[in-house]
């Protein structure tokens, strides 16, 4: 029989990481193995998680496709399904189905410098595009990521950020919107603020936007401003989903819909599809 | 293609009737002046009728309500168990703005990812068209292309020519039906032929509404910010119906209800409509906030999206229904008409 | 799959449409194209309202309470215990210390039971029901007029009248249908007025909007009768004929001048005097109004205002014309016409007059109680004061749908005992001592009145969810636990004993119901009933109309240096009412999950508010946080919260100020502030 394309794999939630205030990165595995190893996704792509007696709520997959035999998903418990996630503990199944959605591109970016501009939980996709480009290093130039939060609590993935700033040819720029008072030494401001401090080579760079929609905005903005091509700003946009594979008609923006024409988008690609952003 | 065929209208039934061992036989019947579709074995079916049942035959592919899933947690296993529908059955009196519906749907239901669920009904469901004699009511659906008399998508199409139907084959489905009770059906003479093409050239000039479909569809690009939407969307109350009994709207919420005294929930699949402002609702904010919006993406998604998406087939067959149930009165030929 | 034809649980339009049954769950709706009011149209509600018929928590069984908690209990331990303390504390304080809510949601031939019960089984005329919180202005203030309290005429004829005068009801979200009439004249040319503190979505399609302030009806009304007098568009004919009262009413409003009512209502002098020119100078003019003008301290007043206005141009007893209250529930009209009245009995007789008391003795076999018992909001107040021991709830909602809501549960938490029958655990109902599981419009049969009046078929889709039971059965059963037998094999039977005792029911039976509803007064079997009322003669002693000089009276609480803003009250076309049924409805909570306050911009600005934050709301009487919905829509200094969420009640803030006479709260008029956060 044809796999029913709206039941949920079982999948254990090996562990669970409080990543910042109000998000938490589950750790997960097919319960099923032969559908553990089928598994793969690219950067940019998401799932239908299900915790059961609750509901459904699509969630971008955080992990690398290097990465075999698990995937992670970040998630801030913003509503009802997410609320309810953030109560599961190790051992507990949950449901999951998907990879959804285009994904980020990849080797079509090959040979370019890559600037990443992500604002609180938008770093969870990128995250994934990240560590996927550090295992094809060569294929790649400078990888720059700027990445800002409303307050440093809500920084996400703080070791990774701190390993990727010792990598070869990369570097790494916190920003906070506000100064606390927690001993916060680094840069203050919103995450454009952090642009002028790179040294960006616009011809030869593809920048990478995710984050709030209102820093999305203004981020794209002093991106165009800068000289970037409309082709070469890269971001990815939210909607209302249901069914997360083009049936149940609520993401559509335009023509487009978010889940199966998205939820990656280039900037030009934004601006032709009619209705807005 | 098979010849086509002639039954005499007496006989209708009892080729219907026939049916019923092996398919629920769906049929158009009448209660204290509503036209409905029901089943055989309740009613007795209104075969000289003019209009249309004012709920379309998509919900049998696609139903109001739709039990998805079972879950049920059984101390730490999770047990998912799908309830997929694969009874048979065969609907007669499908009109040609509906058959044009449930082609519509199956472009966008059996592509891509394909409907599981929908596919499960789709593959056990025989279509039995009826061409339209006379326009309905609000009935446009010359000018879409779609209608009077239905041109393909169907298993069986009929054609009332008075005390005969002309029956057209459409499917080896279709022709396995008639081989059932083919001492029923004697071969269509060209005169019969003739008949059936002249009554529908008559119908389609005694089509009151009309559309500019080439007009609409030269507009699109134009009309995208014209102050038509938030005017012709100011009586409406946001009641859901122009998506409901549209044969071609195929918008669906999924919930999941859960019964905690027993640890199980159901996913449930609903139809749901883009007209409601819960539709585009996220956490932080509401990407389609007034009713203008709304309205323009009903009209959009049926005359720009869908043909764009699936190879030029129209989201609207033209059958008047979403003009019968607007407590707004709200016309769509009136807005496609200010489209320019 | 089963369609089967019913009449809608929601709304007084008494829409009909079928319910599709499968594996006995209710799955589909077909609207019903025939139906002269529906015409083949639904609202959400109609469409997508029906899933709590399925919720997982809907009562199945019975529940006792055991201190804090609540233990299942068999329907047999359940009456027993209800008919024992029945029975214990009207022998130890008397039959009056026992009091009776129906429900405007149940059957005519459920309520006439309940009443039944209460009066023939319990001794009182305690019984009440929550048209007491909406309508009974109308009841009290047409029947003063007219001789009728309901709607004069028929919800379909408005759409030929000429002009429309709405006042008081937000008739696209509260009764879609009707709206969908009024859509309908518009667009055939006819003007409509519209007179609500508030932009409502008519507006958008009205020939004039008078935005008056809360509360000032009845001078805004007075305002327009007095142009119309010194402008001699008075219809003398009418008058002369068919009405008794002008020469006082013209003394009565000749201070009242456009100018005068402008002060008062803050509208401008020349819409004052347009809106009574369109009005009175209309072929047939029509008057529609509901909540706006009736829950208020004058709400009497503000009708009997309405029905000056009709009766001075000539506007009723005629197709298209009337004034037209719009009952809210589904079967509101219904239970009051089957007497779930302090001082009727069914068909509005009276319980003091001998002689029609004599006739219900008779019938039902007992002596029956002659004094008038306590109303809904009077019964509140006695059970504070210790003089109600018992009270039994039949499908209403009193802790969310009572004004003051801290005074209500302290009320009811003073009972010894407290039965509430209803579909779910409602706030009410975790108050009580026993919990009895009854069944919603889908699982059983019986019928419901419309707001025109008309009596209509509700149909049984599927079997009762759990051990739940028909009310009527339950009322039945217990009744026989306390000893007065009621024995009927079906609702049918019932209504054949209504049409027995009821003149205005007297021709309606199931059989005749088949082909469709049946407007009261429907006095015998061969009657068509009566699409309008008073065409001759007005149903008043002596066929008389009578106008009333009404003066004008400020609301109870207005506004004040603590108390800077003033609220007002209402609901939302998604939800309904105390939204024990639309809240388990994905698609109504998908639309308003939670509560909100309206305020205009400019006091946003100047409290510091913005769309979406948290704003406290301070009254006397209570306070409430939610979310502030900004919007240009309002007046100055007005707010405006629905009363749907429990957690964010309106009613929290609501006085308990009624109307003299009607004993109707103010739900439209209160202090408030307002505080950020």
């Amino acid at each position: 029989m044809t796999e029913n394309i709206y039941a949920p794999h079982l999948v254990t939630i090996e562990k669970v990481r409080d990543e910042a205030e109000g998000v938490k990165t589950f750790t997960l595995t097919f319960k099923d193995q032969t559908v553990g190893e089928a598994f793969d996704y690219r950067p940019g792509q998401f799932g239908e998680v299900t915790v059961f007696d609750v509901g459904e709520a699509p969630i971008s997959i955080t992990s690398s496709p290097a990465n075999k035999g698990y995937f992670e998903l970040s998630v801030a418990g913003v509503g009802k399904v997410t609320r309810a996630l953030h109560l599961k503990r190790e051992g507990d199944l949950i449901g999951f189905r998907g990879p959804y959605g285009n994904g980020f591109p990849f080797g079509e970016v090959e040979s370019n410098d890559i600037l990443f501009v992500a604002g609180g939980i938008g770093l969870a996709p990128l995250r994934s595009l990240i560590n996927q480009m550090f295992t094809e290093r060569n294929k790649f130039g400078k990888m720059s990521i700027l990445y800002g939060a409303r307050y440093p609590a809500l920084l996400c993935f703080r070791d990774e950020l701190s390993r990727w700033a010792e990598l070869e040819n990369s570097e790494v720029l916190l920003t906070v919107d506000t100064a606390p008072d927690d001993g916060w030494q680094g840069n203050i401001g919103v995450v454009g603020s952090l642009l002028p401090k790179v040294k960006i080579d616009i011809e030869h760079t593809v920048a990478f936007v995710c984050g709030p929609p209102i820093m999305i905005h203004f981020v794209i903005l002093d991106l165009l401003k800068m000289g970037f091509r409309q082709d070469r700003i890269i971001t990815t946009m939210e909607r209302r989903m249901e069914c997360g594979l083009g049936k149940c008609g609520h993401c559509n923006i335009g023509g487009k819909y978010v889940c199966l024409d998205g939820p990656v988008f280039s900037y030009q690609q934004l601006g032709e599809l009619g209705e807005s952003i | 293609m098979s010849e086509m065929k002639i039954v005499n209208k007496a006989k209708l039934i009892e080729f219907l009737e026939n049916l019923t061992p092996d398919f629920e036989v769906i049929v158009p019947w009448r209660e204290n002046g509503n036209l409905l579709f029901g089943s055989l074995a309740y009613a007795k079916p209104e075969i000289d009728f003019i209009d249309r049942p004012l709920v379309p035959p998509k919900e049998y592919l696609l139903p109001q309500r739709e039990e998805l899933f079972t879950f049920t947690t059984k101390g730490g296993e999770i047990e998912v168990e799908a309830h997929l529908n694969k009874e048979r059955r065969a609907i007669w009196g499908i009109r040609p703005c509906d058959l044009y519906g449930i082609k519509t749907l199956d472009s966008i239901f059996l592509s891509s990812y394909i409907d599981t669920y929908y596919q499960a009904r789709r593959e056990n469901t025989i279509l039995m068209g009826l061409n339209c004699n006379e326009p309905c009511g609000m009935g446009f659906c010359s000018s879409m292309g779609s209608g009077p008399f239905a041109t393909d998508s169907f298993d069986l199409l009929f054609t009332d020519l008075g005390n005969r139907f002309l029956v057209e084959i459409g499917s080896k489905a279709g022709e396995d039906l008639i081989e059932r009770k083919a001492n029923l059906f004697t071969t269509a003479s060209d005169e019969d032929k003739g008949r059936s093409n002249e009554l529908e050239k008559q119908c389609k000039q005694a089509f009151q509404r009309s559309v500019n479909l080439d007009m609409v569809k030269a507009a699109l690009s134009k009309a995208w910010d014209d102050a038509l939407w938030a005017e012709e969307s100011k009586s409406c109350i946001l009641c859901g119906g122009c998506n409901f009994i549209c044969p071609t709207c195929h918008c669906f919420n999924i919930e999941d209800i859960a019964d905690k005294y027993v640890q199980a929930s159901t996913r449930v699949r609903y139809w749901d409509s883009c007209q409601l402002g819960g539709f585009t609702q996220m956490a932080a904010e509401n990407t389609r906030k007034t009713q203008a919006e709304r309205l323009r993406q009903r009209i959009y998604h049926k005359f720009s999206y869908i043909p764009a998406n699936y190879n030029g087939v129209i989201g609207c067959t033209g059958c008047g229904r979403c003009i019968e149930v607007c407590p707004g009165e709200i016309d769509i030929t009136n807005i496609l008409g200010r489209m320019k | 799959m089963k369609k089967i034809l019913t009449t809608c649980e929601f709304c007084g339009c008494g829409c009909n449409f079928y319910l599709g049954a499968e594996d006995d769950k209710v799955v589909a709706v077909y609207p019903c194209t025939s139906h002269p009011v529906s015409q083949g149209k639904v609202c959400i509600k109609g469409w997508m309202g029906h899933e709590y018929i399925h919720s997982p928590e809907r009562l199945k069984t019975p529940l006792i309470r055991q201190g804090d908690k609540f233990s299942e209990a068999s329907w047999n331990e359940a009456y027993k215990l209800i008919a024992d303390k029945l029975r214990q504390i009207k022998k130890q304080y008397g039959s009056d210390s026992i009091a009776v809510f129906a429900s405007a949601k149940c059957t005519n031939e459920e309520n006439y039971l309940l009443q039944k019960f209460t009066r023939a089984v319990i001794g009182t005329n305690n019984v009440d029901h929550c048209a007491r919180l909406c309508h009974s202005s109308t009841v009290i203030g047409l029947s003063q007029t007219f001789g009728s309290g309901a709607m004069t005429n028929s919800i379909p004829e408005i759409g030929n009248a000429d002009v429309i005068f709405v006042i008081g009801s937000n008739t696209s979200e509260q009764h879609p249908l009707v709206a969908n009439y009024i859509v309908k004249a518009v667009r055939r040319g006819a003007r409509l007025i519209i007179a609500d503190p508030r932009q409502i979505q008519l507006t958008k399609l009205a020939t004039i909007h008078l935005s008056h302030r809360v509360g000032t009806d009845v001078a805004l009304i007075n305002g327009i009768l007095n142009v119309i007098i010194a402008e001699n568009l008075v219809d003398k004919e009418f008058v002369s004929s068919r009405t008794e009262g002008f020469e006082e009413l013209k003394q009565g409003v000749a201070g009242f001048t456009p100018q005068k009512a402008s002060q008062i209502t803050g509208v401008p002098t020349e819409k004052i005097i347009e809106a009574a020119r369109i009005y009175a100078t209309g072929k047939s003019s029509s008057i529609i109004y509901a909540m706006g003008i009736t829950q208020h301290t004058t709400g009497v007043d503000n009708v009997m205002s309405c029905a000056n206005l009709a009766m001075l141009t000539g506007n009723v007893g005629k197709e298209s014309t009337g004034v037209n209250p719009l009952r809210g529930q589904n079967n509101v009209q219904g239970a009051c016409d089957m007497g779930a009245l302090p001082n009727v009995f069914p068909g509005y007789q009276a319980v003091t007059n001998n002689e029609l008391r004599q006739k219900f003795e008779k019938a039902w076999g007992v002596e029956l109680p002659s004094q008038p018992g306590i109303t809904v909001t009077g019964a509140m107040n006695r059970m504070i004061d210790g003089d109600l021991k018992a009270l039994y709830i039949m499908g209403e909602n009193p802790m969310i749908s009572d004004p003051d809501m801290n005074h209500t549960e302290k009320a009811l938490k003073r009972l010894e005992f407290l039965v509430v029958q209803d579909i779910f655990l409602t706030e009410t109902a975790r108050l009580a001592n026993v919990v009895l599981p009854g069944v919603s419009f889908a699982e059983k049969d019986g019928t419901f009145t419309s707001t025109e009046r008309k009596v209509q078929r509700v149909r049984k889709a599927i079997e009762p969810i759990g051990q739940s039971k028909p009310d009527w059965k339950i009322i039945t059963e217990l009744s026989s636990y306390l000893g007065y037998k009621m024995d009927y094999s079906s609702p049918s039977e019932v209504m054949n004993e209504i049409a027995k005792l009821t003149l205005s029911y007297s021709g309606i039976s199931y059989n005749r119901l088949e082909s469709g509803g049946l407007s009261w007064p429907c006095p015998s079997p061969d009657h068509p009933g009566t699409p309008y009322l008073h065409k001759e003669k007005f149903t008043r002693a002596g066929g008389r109309g009578k106008f009333f000089a009404i003066p004008y009276r400020p609301p109870a609480e207005l506004p004040d240096d603590d108390y800077p803003f003033t609220l007002t009250t209402g609901r939302v076309g998604f939800h309904w009412h105390t939204a024990t049924m639309t809240r388990k409805d994905w698609a109504m909570d998908r639309e308003y999950p939670r509560g909100f306050v309206e305020i205009n911009p400019q006091d946003a600005a100047r409290i510091g508010v913005r769309n979406g934050a948290m704003v406290k709301v301070t009254s006397r009487r209570g306070d409430i946080s939610l979310q502030a919905k900004v919007v240009d829509t309002i007046q100055e200094g007005l707010v405006f919260i629905p009363f749907h969420f429990a957690e964010a009640a309106a009613n929290k803030l609501t006085p308990a100020n009624l109307d003299p006479v009607a004993k109707i709260p103010e739900y439209k008029v209160c202090a408030v502030k307002l505080e950020k956060g």
